[in-house]
């Protein structure tokens, strides 16, 4: 029997082996792109909630793989090596099947995806013009949200482009932060809905606006009951690198618009993309039966500001060889710290530079200034950061 | 306007109701580039045409923007170069605009480089060559042989998405050929004097082209495909020239003047920019006067 299975395999490898040759001979739509991004930086200190450590150090490192699997499939898988001091961590970042032939505009994609709230949420991460995602994203979003769940999206047949979609998450990376690790959550966590709107200005301009919702059922914090918990205040900075959201609250609202603009639309040697993001993050609080003792002396007029962040940014592509990015974001959160909520702010001012020797390499020089009051313990900082970040073999198309 | 085109469409459909059930089906055609939307103009005439691109962008960078998603979520077939050239957002649009119908060259997806032969095909592809087509040049819509058999093959397209109107594109069709038969050899006396001409050129926009003039391209001001032109790439170029046998430098209408004026400085040699497509300067209306106005710009070079 072992060596009828050993057979059989050998010949589904030999198969797999030659239709692959096969298709990369014939590269169409339907041809598996393999592709790997390589993405390596030097920093001189740290970006609060960020990835990036100080020094020499690896980014995002990605090996993907797409392709329709039938007339009805498209599936992708894309893993993700992340280096964090001496470790290497290997995650699976997506790992989805779209539906293909389903009539009237619909799509489902089941699988781990990243979510589609927002702008810059579902694109990946080595397209940005900058080396980390703004603030407002490492806080709300731990940096982009990717989760198992599905996804129903609707394309409207009209000339104005106008999608719409649901989605439903497992949701462990959203979970409030649990100190005493005995808190139930809900396994099925987030639900979200969007809206897109997107159209061109004459032959120059085009734009997409974005309205998003994200109801997290287990965003809410729990309530202290003991203060036996100095310390786990104070190592939160040493927290291993997990991609889960820093802060959260039952109900996100995020809005969001892009322009670009090129000459006659004509990309090739120049043009601007503006981007902004804003978001709310609401009933974080833990429920007032918990917090009745702490409430009742302040009163409710004391009760905690709605968490806050945006950005806007800007990029210039003045030549096919180089473009230059500026942004500016803050992002408002409240910690709770014992009995009371403590409220933070940080402001970041980047620059970014970047060469682009093809469509497939990028060096970038990044500066950023950034002004907290004492956000994850950092009063203000500059950060520098060179990076560079190279694709190879038949990357997708990215979006708009 | 939005509110405008919602009630054209809405009388549209109220005028559709009211005709007799019979009528001629409308196709919704999505062109990658002009050059397609201009040949589906002349083989369904009745068809609503929409051309994603235009012929002062790179059809190699275009973004997949929404309105694209619209349109392409719209169209019942989808009419593009192939051979990769729309390799960076075609597949995006198919996936976003979620329209089945476009998805496969089975249905109602049209590649023009699958019904011909193309230039330039490579074995082995590298990054380290640039952005080059495996596939070969997808620039082909300027050789009016090749042209003729998309055509053909587009016809066939249209008659198998819409067969209730096979006799009117047969007769477009046939129509169409007999025009553009009549035209080649118009051309072909036209341009004579072009044989054997050598051009500096930018990308191999014009490979085809120069392909059945004969002309030959004897520099290119990308130093590798899809790079843009380095001064030492155009010192070389400089040092070629010099041979004293070339008898221009010729641009794309999307593509950028400044490094073939810098080499027509320094050498002398006329910079001449040429449409692309259909649109790519005022004469070029249609297929017929694109290559009206393309050959005509080269044979006043040679005077």
């Amino acid at each position: 029997m072992q060596t009828f299975n050993f057979r059989v395999s050998a010949v589904a490898v030999a198969c797999a082996f030659v239709s692959t040759v096969t298709l990369a001979q014939d590269a169409t739509l339907t041809n598996p792109a393999i592709s790997g991004v390589l993405d390596g930086y030097y920093q001189n200190t740290e970006r609060p909630m960020a990835e990036r450590e100080e020094g020499f150090g690896l980014g995002h490192t990605e090996l993907a793989l797409s392709a329709n699997i039938d007339d009805m499939f498209y599936g992708k898988l894309t893993a993700v090596v992340e280096t964090h001091g001496s470790e290497t961590e290997v995650g699976l970042e997506e790992a989805f099947i779209q539906t293909l032939a389903i009539p009237a505009g619909f799509s489902v994609r089941a699988g781990r995806f990243l979510s589609d709230v927002g702008y810059l949420n579902n694109q990946h991460v080595h397209t940005d013009a900058f080396t980390d995602r703004p603030a407002a994203y490492r806080a709300f979003l731990g940096s982009h949200y990717f989760d198992d769940g599905v996804r129903l999206d609707y394309v409207a047949p009209t000339d104005l482009y106008w999608a719409m979609g649901v989605e439903a998450f497992k949701g462990e990376s959203m979970r409030a932060e649990d100190e005493h690790g005995e808190r139930d959550f809900k396994s099925l966590g987030v639900y979200t809905a969007y809206t897109k709107l997107g159209g061109d200005i004459g032959d120059s301009s085009s734009w997409m606006l974005g309205l998003s919702y994200l109801r997290n059922e287990n965003g809410r914090l729990t309530a202290h009951e003991e203060h036996e918990d100095e310390v786990v205040a104070e190592d939160e900075h040493e927290h291993d690198h997990s991609h889960a959201a820093m802060y959260t609250g039952e109900n996100t609202y995020i809005a969001d618009f892009v322009y670009k603009w090129a000459p006659r639309g004509n990309y090739k040697y120049q043009h601007l993309t503006v981007s902004g993001e804003y978001f709310r993050v609401t009933d974080f609080a833990p429920l007032e039966e918990h917090v009745a003792g702490l409430a009742e002396p302040h009163g409710a007029e004391h009760a905690p500001d709605d968490q806050t962040g945006w950005y806007v940014s800007s990029v210039y592509q003045f030549s096919p060889n180089w473009s230059a990015g500026l942004r500016y974001g803050q992002v408002d959160t409240q910690e709770l710290h014992d009995e009371h909520f403590d409220s933070q702010k940080l402001k970041e001012t980047e620059v970014s530079l970047a060469w682009h020797h093809s469509h497939f390499s990028t060096v970038r020089l990044q500066y950023t200034n950034q002004q907290g009051t004492n956000f994850d313990g950092i009063e203000d900082d500059n950060v520098i950061t060179l990076q560079y970040v190279m694709t190879l073999g038949a990357h997708g198309a990215h979006q708009f | 306007m939005r509110i405008n085109s919602k009630f054209i469409k809405a009388s549209c459909a109220a005028i559709a109701l009211t005709m007799a059930s019979g009528a001629q089906a409308k196709l919704n055609i999505f062109a990658c580039e002009p050059e397609y939307a201009a040949l589906a103009k002349e083989l369904a005439p009745d068809a609503k045409i929409y051309s994603a691109t235009t012929a002062m962008q790179d059809p190699h960078q275009v973004q997949a923007r929404p309105s694209l998603i619209a349109k392409m979520r719209q169209a019942d077939l989808a009419v593009c170069a192939g051979a990769d050239l729309e390799v960076g957002w075609l597949p995006m649009l198919q996936m976003k605009s979620a329209n089945a119908k476009v998805r496969s060259t089975e249905k109602g997806l049209f590649f023009a480089a699958e019904h011909i032969d193309t230039l330039d095909k490579l074995d082995n592809v590298d990054r380290s060559m640039g952005d080059v087509h495996a596939k070969g040049n997808p620039h082909l819509h300027f050789d009016p042989e090749r042209l003729l058999l998309v055509a053909n093959a587009l016809s066939s397209k249209l008659v198998q998405l819409d067969p209730d109107s096979k006799a009117e594109y047969e007769a477009a069709l046939a129509d169409f050929s007999t025009r553009w038969k009549a035209a080649i050899s118009q051309w072909q006396v036209m341009a004579a004097p072009l044989k054997g001409k050598k051009v500096i050129g930018y990308h191999t926009s014009f490979r085809y082209l120069y392909n059945w003039l004969g002309i030959e391209q004897v520099g290119d001001l990308e130093p590798k495909p899809g790079l843009p032109p380095s001064t030492s790439h155009l010192a070389d170029l400089q040092n070629r020239a010099k041979q004293g046998d070339v008898m221009a430098i010729t641009v794309a209408s999307y593509q950028d003047e400044r490094g073939a004026n810098w080499l027509g400085e320094r050498t002398q040699l006329p910079v001449q920019v040429l449409p692309m497509s259909v649109g790519g300067n005022d004469d070029s209306q249609d297929l017929f006067s694109l290559y009206q106005s393309v050959i005509t710009l080269l044979l006043n070079l040679n005077k």
